[in-house]
């Protein structure tokens, strides 16, 4: 009990100089390095899911259903990640929209120029979990047809 | 532009939510897949990769809703707090998500590796089986094929009707089968307690050294013939035949030998020479006696023709009419001997012949001291074809020349038994006398063959009485006793009745 304590103070020590507020360290940071970070990480994400759909079928395990539908699902993270990658650019980095939100059940959607395209496609853009739970949905499909698979082969009947 | 508010808020949360349980659910479900197959490096992956989701789906989902709630009771203000923790997290859970997956290819040489490696391992599995199968097959039937030898070389040690023996380097006895058994007396029981060795039965040392140098010599020896030393001191002829084993897998030497009792085919040979003997001086005899009968006749026809006339030789001529007939009693013997004589065949009750000689017997002067005992054959009537005069003359003088042999023992006794023995009958004269001169037994029945002192015995007894067993379809035999004295055996056929057969 002792010993976790320690830990917990140690970590709470780390921790502290990573509350937001204005530290002046020994190099400037200038604020838009949060929202490129997390986008470089939306890329990367993206990356990684193009990269396991081409193994997947470069490795033939696409004969596999299990496989092929978490090559769907791969394929749905990347359509998230360009969803989400698009959302942050235009929000958080060039600032082309804003949302507002009204008391009557509405919000005001205010873009760069007026555009009311530009408004209906970040609209579109923040339902990004009509993409990524599906996506989800068919890896946890994609495993359940393996362990069905892997229990057919070895004569067992799945739950 | 204006749009509706609540589809954003509701696909948010219930979005988040979804996330998190399938996010968790996927978890479950990898973990399950990978305890299907333990070693398989896909299946970690998944657990990998699976996980990295859960981590992602639940912060993003996490954060989403804090969001949410936080902006319903307006505290915008703590959100923005909140919000670059909960960017970094979801940054962080991106990358990790990453990270695992483009370990994929890494995950997959890695599991390749391990399925060539079962398939490898099951194929030496397989061969090694296969291999253990027929090593098992091979096992088996060698050890059939070796039962089955050591079953028929048990059968023939044990069964052999000749005696076989394994000694070790010093001759001490290890093996016995049952023939030598029966053939030493002693049990193998006796001969291990005592730590016999071969040396013990062989009678004679001679004997034993010469088979000793044999074996020293050449690793051998055959058909060697010598004694053995029974259990109850008999010796018995026997031939042995007996080599060297230096044994296999390191096995101490030891020594097998064959012992091939011959005991009975020495006797019998040793009775054929001497019937063969017999009948040759039996021929000889018979044609010596018919050429000395007729000049002993002249002679002694002429001796009586002048002793009827008075002579100043009356008295030399009455010496010589007394050792002519002398000479006419041994020619008449020599010709009973080879069974020229003629004399008239009947039935002969034995039992009647034997009482009547038993009773002669009693009242002669030499037998008053003797003990004799008549074991007659109690069952029935004994009858053979012979002459009676004949047979008892064999049996008088066989007793006649026992009572001679017990003269200096204080209780001497001599023993008739008759016994039936298949379609024979047998008369035996046992007494406990001085016994018979080893050296002697060969020549007992030869004519003029006596061990008695000069004038005290012809030396024909024996051999006119064998002469007259002969004539009689019969044999006599002559042994010593076991324990002291000899024992004469007459074997007669009997005469062809319904109880002849026992």
């Amino acid at each position: 009990m002792r010993h976790f304590n320690y830990k917990v103070l140690i970590m709470t020590a780390y921790l502290i100089p990573a509350l937001p507020g204005n530290l002046y360290a020994l190099q400037l940071h200038s604020g838009s390095e949060g929202i490129i970070t997390h986008q470089i990480g939306h890329l990367f994400f993206l990356f990684s899911m193009v990269v396991l759909m081409f193994m997947i079928s470069g490795k033939g395990l696409a004969i596999h259903k299990g496989w092929r539908l978490i090559q769907v699902s791969a394929f749905f993270f990347i359509l998230w990640n360009g969803c989400a990658i698009a959302a942050h650019f235009l929000d958080n980095q060039i600032y082309a929209v804003s949302v507002e939100r009204l008391t009557n059940g509405y919000a005001k959607i205010r873009t760069q120029n007026n555009s009311g395209f530009l408004g209906w496609i970040y609209y579109g853009l923040k339902l990004d979990h009509l993409l990524c739970v599906p996506a989800m949905f068919l890896m946890y499909k994609g495993l359940s047809c393996l362990v069905a698979e892997q229990k057919a082969e070895k004569g067992q009947e799945s739950p | 532009m204006i749009a509706p508010y609540l589809p954003m808020v509701v696909i948010d949360i219930i979005g988040s939510f979804a996330m998190v349980v399938l996010s968790l659910l996927c978890c479950y479900k990898a973990r399950i897949l990978r305890e299907t197959d333990q070693d398989n490096a896909l299946f970690l992956y998944l657990v990998w990769i699976s996980t990295g989701f859960m981590i992602f789906g639940v912060s993003r989902s996490v954060g989403h809703i804090l969001r949410q709630f936080l902006i319903l009771i307006s505290q915008t203000d703590t959100w923005q707090m909140i919000a670059a923790f909960s960017g970094s997290v979801n940054t962080v859970s991106f990358m990790l998500v990453s990270l695992i997956t483009l370990f994929f290819n890494q995950s997959w040489k890695i599991n390749e590796k391990i399925l060539t490696s079962r398939k490898k391992l099951e194929a030496a599995h397989g061969q090694l089986l296969s291999l253990n199968q027929n090593l098992e097959q091979k096992v088996m039937e060698r050890t059939e094929m070796l039962t089955s030898s050591e079953h028929k070389a048990r059968r023939i040690f044990e069964y052999s009707l000749d005696t076989i023996l394994v000694t070790d380097a010093h001759f001490k006895i290890q093996e016995i089968n049952n023939a030598g058994i029966t053939l030493t007396g002693y049990t193998k029981e006796q001969m291990l307690a005592q730590n016999m060795g071969l040396m013990n039965f062989i009678a004679h040392a001679s004997d034993w050294a010469h088979i000793l140098t044999q074996l020293n010599t050449n690793e051998y020896v055959l058909n060697e013939e010598c004694d053995i030393l029974k259990s109850d001191d008999m010796e018995i002829r026997v031939m042995i035949t007996g080599g060297v084993d230096y044994g296999a897998f390191g096995c101490a030497k030891t020594f097998h030998f064959i012992i091939k009792d011959i005991n009975e085919k020495k006797q019998m040979e040793q009775q054929i020479a001497q019937a063969d003997k017999l009948a040759a001086l039996g021929e000889l005899s018979a044609g010596v006696a018919h050429e000395i009968n007729n000049p002993l006749g002249i002679i002694l026809g002429y001796t009586q023709l002048m002793l009827k006339e008075e002579s100043e030789f009356e008295e030399d001529l009455k010496t010589i009419e007394k050792h002519v007939k002398n000479c006419k009693d041994v020619v008449s013997n020599l010709l009973s001997f080879s069974r020229k004589g003629s004399g008239k065949m009947e039935h002969v009750n034995i039992h009647n012949m034997l009482d009547g000689v038993v009773n002669f017997l009693k009242s002669h002067s030499d037998f008053r001291k003797v003990q004799i005992q008549l074991r007659l054959w109690k069952k029935e009537s004994l009858w053979v074809e012979g002459n009676e005069q004949e047979l008892s003359q064999v049996v008088l003088n066989l007793m006649i020349n026992a009572c001679h042999a017990i003269k200096d023992t204080p209780d001497g006794f001599i023993e008739l038994v008759t016994q039936k023995k298949n379609a024979h009958m047998l008369i035996h004269i046992r007494d406990n006398g001085t016994g018979i001169a080893k050296q002697h037994i060969p020549r007992i029945f030869d004519p003029f063959f006596t061990t008695k002192p000069v004038g005290q015995g012809t030396g024909l007894g024996l051999s006119v009485g064998y002469g007259i067993i002969r004539h009689h379809q019969g044999k006599i035999m002559a042994a010593n006793r076991k324990s002291r004295g000899a024992q004469f055996t007459i074997r007669l056929p009997l005469v062809n009745t319904n109880s002849n057969e026992e």
